[in-house]
């Protein structure tokens, strides 16, 4: 007997008891006291299920470590991901890495976040507190089913090998430490505000009451899905090895697609707050960036769409196809049988105002994640209804997202500039004119520098309105604080953010927005190829700097089951000052002979990138290389600093400034659930 | 009902006179970049349009496998017996099938993809607007006196926003004008 597996699947099937024991728990709580007083014995026994969940799953994780760590191939997954020559920190990314592997990741993760919740925000919710910890114990209940009975990461191996087979090539790499990590724990943390909103929808709380709870985990959510997804782009560009970092492929759209109404919900929540409309948009919201979490689960693991991402397919795909169906029918269901509760509180006085510019933006964003949707969705339909494969790749998105992206910075402009309720012309006039001046100059000279592209002149026009928007913004505000309080600009610019640190810690995601937009410009529409057979001891020149191409050489780093790195030695010289030195080439491992990966060689500057990779090689050493100059490509990873700066600078203070809650009997018209 | 047009028209115009100005400089003509002889660079502009038909949404010029080698080379050959772009790509697209295109053609059952975008888009347009107009209709007059929106409901104890950082830049502006 294997204790270590026994003791895991004991973990997973304990917590997939102790999930049911929530469930039945919440079901006797809200039975034995009807809805506005909850039986507290049974609130208090589903609560403490849920944090047995957590318990149960975080042992089964670091059982799994643990076997990993030991070489412990008689488990099946073990023997499937690692190799006895595997560092020790490379073996976390085999804990993640496979279809039971990261299911364990994911359920273990959503168990923690789920458990966070039951501790700091369910005390403050007792008018739904049942009804939320039901969901959750439904929920994590559906995922350990899975582990237990379809993906278990503790199955045994029929006969137990040698050594392990390792880690799939594309994932030794030091990026698959963090970057799946966040973009898993950033999917599964939708399911929060998801639970607050069928929440409220359950115990007929619908007014604001929930819109508080359910703002902080979304911008919790929303922060770290933004850093999976960047993180997912910079590991793109720095190992797949095409000279990009977005590739629209269907799991990077997985991947983007709950972002789009977590964002939408961010903005559209401020006018519930401030005017009581948009109820059930904020609804749909949560609930459907829940349902797209899950699409994309389903859709990485089912291998429904084809992706370079298909590392992790397997027989789970039906069981999350019928998870989502489950998610989507009781959705629309809790939405379709409280409508009527979900009147707004009307004051809108003018389309000239604040409230327009969000609601439109909310608008742009979901169409955009419709758009998205149709696209990964559409190859799937055409093989079903006719039979032909196609492939719907970059041209698609980059036809019909990019002036979507163009429209939503024009509108985050608007929403921005925009006051609340109604802009008099007057008014309008003064915050607009000096944002339209600077545009309008910044393209003529963007124009006068050789600017030609009507993408980037569009994009550009956006960025350059943004950024006017936003920094008047700042400096109203600072200017504001230090004539009322007479202190100096540094400290009335710091005082900003202590006040209203959701709005201007917003403005920093938008400047954030508008940095890595500049760079998705520049290295879109300016990007420069070139693509060269040469001999040892040749030169070619790209984008202005020649490279010298030495010879190949070989490497053999004897880790992480890898044979050898073949690398092509090119020295880049401009002005004949040498600037880089750079190794580009391809790896190969032992277990993998067919799958050799890219090594790819950047020099980063400000300016540019230097991004060397090399395609092949004959026995005469007549080498392929590709040379890409990415301008202002760095900007795109330092905007992205900023827009996640800003996202931390939002969320930083939700806690302590939270308002205590008030406990106060349901509100007339609650139902009995 | 309240109407400020006036505000609006003045912004259309601006951006109106902001989209003519780029129009006009797009006539400017292009610069030419000579770098790469103009069949090689044809030669990959063909590459980047087709992807690999073994790997997985991996575009054929940075994919080494053989076959994609091979593909490459048929292009070159092409090119110099004088076929046209198209010609080759419908070439590749009778060999490996659609799924080789990294485009997706604007035609036959491909229209219901392009049909979901549209509609997607103006679904979200009408029901915008619809919203928008009928939040509208239904607009009290402003009361003096009575000008901020009290928080509805719930319990009362919530400050959404800044209330007096925004009465300080209000009336900052205010001096202003």
């Amino acid at each position: 007997m294997n204790l270590v597996a026994t003791l895991g699947a004991a973990a997973l099937l304990t917590a997939l008891a102790a999930a049911v024991v929530a469930i039945l728990a919440s079901v006797v709580a809200i039975r034995r006291h009807g809805p506005a007083r909850h039986d507290p014995t049974a609130v208090a026994v589903a609560r403490r299920a849920v944090f047995a969940v957590a318990g149960l799953t975080s042992l089964a994780f670091a059982l799994l470590w643990y076997a990993l760590m030991t070489n412990d191939f008689a488990i099946a997954h073990v023997a499937s991901v690692s190799s006895t020559n595997m560092r020790p920190v490379m073996k976390l990314a085999s804990l993640w890495s496979g279809q039971p592997g990261s299911l364990l990741f994911w359920t273990w993760m959503m168990s923690l976040w789920m458990a966070a919740f039951a501790w700091f925000t369910l005390p403050k919710m007792s008018w739904g507190a049942p009804h939320a910890l039901g969901t959750i114990g439904a929920v994590i209940a559906s995922f350990l089913v899975a582990l237990v009975f379809f993906a278990s990461p503790f199955r045994l191996s029929p006969i137990t090998p040698a050594d392990g087979q390792g880690l799939n090539p594309l994932l030794v790499d030091p990026g698959m430490l963090i970057h799946p990590p966040f973009l898993l724990t950033g999917l599964v943390s939708t399911v929060i505000p998801f639970v607050i909103g069928a929440t409220a929808l359950m115990a007929g709380r619908l007014d604001n009451a929930w819109v508080r709870h359910a703002r902080g985990w979304a911008l919790g959510s929303f922060v770290v899905l933004s850093v999976g997804n960047i993180l997912g782009g910079w590991w793109a560009y720095t190992v797949l090895g095409w000279g990009g970092y977005w590739g629209w492929d269907p799991v990077e759209n997985s991947a983007i697609l709950p972002l789009l109404p977590l964002t939408a919900f961010l903005h559209s929540v401020i006018v519930q707050e401030r005017r009581g409309m948009l109820k059930s948009w904020n609804l749909v919201l949560v609930l459907a960036a829940f349902a797209l979490a899950v699409f994309g689960t389903f859709n990485v693991r089912s291998g429904l769409v084809a992706s370079v991402h298909s590392f992790a397919q397997s027989e789970v795909g039906p069981f999350f196809l019928v998870l989502l169906g489950l998610v989507v029918l009781a959705s629309v269901a809790l939405m379709a049988w409280r409508l009527p509760m979900l009147r707004a509180e009307y004051e809108f006085e003018s389309l000239a105002s604040r409230e327009t510019g969000l609601i439109l933006n909310t608008y742009v964003l979901v169409a955009m994640a419709l758009v998205i949707l149709g696209g990964t969705l559409f190859p799937v339909f055409s093989e079903l209804f006719r039979d032909v494969r196609v492939t719907v790749g970059p041209p698609f998105y980059n036809d019909v997202v990019g002036p979507l992206l163009i429209v939503t910075l024009l509108l985050m402009a608007l929403g921005t500039v925009l006051p609340w309720r109604r802009a008099t012309p007057g008014l309008l006039r003064r915050r607009f004119v000096l944002p339209l001046a600077v545009t309008a100059v910044g393209l003529v000279a963007l124009a006068v520098l050789g600017m030609r592209d009507i993408f980037a002149l569009a994009g550009m026009a956006g960025v350059l309105l943004v950024a006017a928007v936003t920094l008047r913004e700042y400096a109203i505000g600072t200017r504001a604080v230090r004539t009322a309080r007479g202190v100096s600009w540094p400290a009335a610019f710091g005082a900003l953010f202590n006040r209203d640190p959701r709005r201007y810690g917003g403005y920093l995601v938008h400047l954030g927005v508008i940095v890595m937009a500049v760079a998705v410009i520049a290295t879109n529409v300016y990007q420069d190829r070139t693509r060269v057979l040469v001999s040892p001891g040749e030169t070619f020149e790209a984008g202005g700097y020649e490279f010298e191409f030495h010879d190949l050489a070989t490497r053999r780093p004897g880790v992480d089951g890898i044979e050898v790195d073949i690398v092509a030695q090119v020295t880049v010289r401009r002005d004949d000052r040498v600037v880089a030195n750079l190794e580009p080439g391809r790896r190969f491992f032992t277990n993998f002979p067919d799958q050799p990966v890219a090594i790819v060689a950047v020099d980063g500057s400000l300016r540019r990138d230097l991004y060397l990779f090399v395609q092949g090689w004959d026995n005469e050493r007549l080498t392929e290389i590709q040379a890409f100059v990415n301008p202002l490509q760095q900007w795109l990873w330092i905007g992205a600093g900023v827009y996640v700066a800003g996202g931390l600078l939002a969320f930083a203070p939700f806690r302590s400034r939270r308002p205590v809650e008030v406990e106060s009997s349901a509100p007339s018209g609650a139902q009995p659930v | 009902m309240t109407r400020t047009p006036g505000p609006f028209r003045l912004v259309a115009l601006a951006l109106a006179a902001l989209a003519l100005a780029a129009g006009a400089l797009l006539l400017a003509p292009e610069r030419a970049s000579a770098q790469v002889p103009p069949t090689e660079e044809q030669a990959q502009a063909i590459e980047r349009q087709l992807l690999c038909p073994i790997c997985t949404n991996e575009r054929l010029d940075v994919c080494s496998i053989a076959i994609c080698n091979d593909m490459k080379r048929i292009i070159r050959e092409r090119l110099a017996a004088g076929s046209s772009p198209d010609d080759i790509m419908l070439f590749f697209e009778g060999r490996y099938g659609q799924k080789v295109r990294a485009d997706l053609k604007a035609e036959g059952f491909n229209l219901w993809l392009y049909g979901w975008i549209g509609a997607s888009v103006l679904a979200v347009a009408a029901a915008g607007s619809w919203y928008l107009l009928s939040l509208q209709r239904r607009t009290r007059p402003a009361v003096e006196g009575a000008s901020m929106h009290q928080p509805p409901s719930g319990d009362g104890n919530e400050t959404p926003d800044d209330a007096w950082l925004d009465e300080q830049i209000n009336s900052g502006e205010d001096r202003e004008s």
